[in-house]
C-alpha cells in the first residue's frame, strides 16, 4: 500500500475580512496531499455568516476535506447549523464518529470530534463534588468513550484521530501551565491508546508546539495555524 | 490603587468575551503602569482592534501593543514529515 499524504490545519478563525485569503494557499493542495483535515475553530464567533466563509474557502477542492468543530464554532450556539452548511459543500464534519475514505484503494479511517478539557493525569479535574464539575468532567468522559467505540469498530488500513482539544501535554509547551485543564484532557489520549491509531491531530493551543506523543507512543501533531505558521502541516503515513 | 494582576485579568476577560475580539490567545501583563499585549494574530486590523478593547478595559494605562501579525506561508518542500 502506498503512503498516504495528510494535510492538516486548525484554528483558521475565518470571518468576512479574511475571505479568499486562506484559499489562495490551497491552490496546489492536490499535488501535496490526499486529504485535508480541519481541526476545529474554523470561525471566530461561531456565526452562520462566518461559516459561509469557511464553506466557500474549503469547497470544491481536489482532495476530500474532513473537519471537526472547535469551541469558537460553538460560541453562538449554532454548531449543528454550521456543520450542515459545511456538509452542503461536501465537507465531512465528524461529531465523535468515524469516516473511511478510499484513497486509491487504501482505506483511510478518521475518527474525530471536538474533544474537551479537564487536564492531564494526576493533575486533572475529577468526577466528584458539585454538579457543575461533574458536568465538565462527564462531557470529556462521554466523548472519550465514543471515540473508543468508534475506533474499536473502525476497519481501515490507516487510522487518524482528529480533535480540537489536545490529548497530551507535549504539544502544549509554550502555553501557561495554569490553563492546561482548559486545553485538553488525558482521557482522550487514553481512549486512543487503548484502541490504537497511527496519528492524532489537534488544534486549540495557539502558543503550543507542533510535535508530541501519547503515553502509548502514538504521534500527536498540534496543527493550530499560529503554531504551524504555514497554511497546513503535511504528514506521510 | 487596583492591583495590576486584577487589571490584567479584566483585560484578558474583555478580550475573550467582547464580541469584537473573542480572542483567547493574547498574553496580557501590567508592568510599571503599562499594559503589554503579546501574541500572534492574522491581520493588522485585528491587532489594532485588540488594543482598542484592551484600552477600554484599562483606561489610564499606556498600551504597549507587541502583538505580531502572522503571515500565513505556503507549505515549503522539506516541511513534510514522514511518520
Amino acid at each position: 500500500m502506498r503512503e498516504l499524504r495528510i494535510a492538516a490545519v486548525g484554528d483558521v478563525h475565518l470571518d468576512e475580512s479574511l475571505r479568499g485569503r486562506y484559499r489562495v494557499h490551497l491552490r496546489d493542495i492536490g499535488e501535496h496531499a490526499d486529504v485535508l483535515l480541519l481541526a476545529g475553530d474554523l470561525t471566530r464567533h461561531g456565526t452562520l455568516e462566518e461559516a459561509r466563509v469557511v464553506a466557500d474557502e474549503f469547497r470544491d477542492l481536489p482532495v476530500p476535506v474532513v473537519a471537526v468543530l472547535g469551541n469558537h464554532d460553538h460560541h453562538s450556539n449554532h454548531p449543528a447549523e454550521i456543520a450542515a452548511m459545511l456538509s452542503e459543500v461536501g465537507i465531512k464534519v465528524l461529531h465523535d464518529e468515524a469516516v473511511v475514505l478510499d484513497v486509491d484503494g487504501a482505506r483511510l479511517g478518521v475518527v474525530g470530534g471536538k474533544g474537551f478539557g479537564g487536564g492531564y493525569a494526576g493533575k486533572c479535574a475529577s468526577d466528584f463534588g458539585e454538579p457543575e464539575i461533574k458536568a465538565f468532567v462527564g462531557h470529556t468522559k462521554r466523548i472519550a468513550d465514543r471515540w473508543r467505540v468508534a475506533l474499536k469498530e473502525l476497519d481501515a488500513d490507516r487510522r487518524i484521530v482528529l480533535s480540537h482539544y489536545s490529548p497530551v501535554k507535549d504539544t502544549l509547551i509554550g502555553e501557561p501551565l495554569e490553563i492546561y485543564p482548559f486545553l485538553g484532557s488525558y482521557l482522550l489520549a487514553e481512549a486512543v491508546d487503548a484502541e490504537g491509531a497511527d496519528l492524532i491531530v489537534h488544534g486549540h493551543a495557539h502558543a503550543g508546539t507542533e510535535r508530541g506523543v501519547t503515553p502509548g507512543g502514538i504521534r500527536v501533531r498540534n496543527v493550530a495555524l499560529p503554531v504551524l505558521g504555514r497554511a497546513y502541516g503535511l504528514y506521510r503515513l | 490603587m487596583e492591583a495590576p494582576q486584577y487589571v490584567a485579568a479584566r483585560v484578558q476577560s474583555a478580550l475573550a468575551e467582547d464580541e469584537r475580539t473573542h480572542e483567547l490567545g493574547i498574553r496580557v501583563d501590567v508592568r510599571g503602569g503599562q499594559l503589554f499585549l503579546r501574541g500572534r494574530v492574522t491581520g493588522e486590523e485585528r491587532r489594532l482592534l485588540i488594543a482598542d478593547v484592551a484600552r477600554e478595559a484599562a483606561p489610564g494605562l499606556t498600551v504597549r501593543n507587541e502583538i505580531v501579525v502572522m503571515e500565513v506561508r505556503d507549505p515549503e518542500p522539506g516541511q513534510e514529515e514522514t511518520l
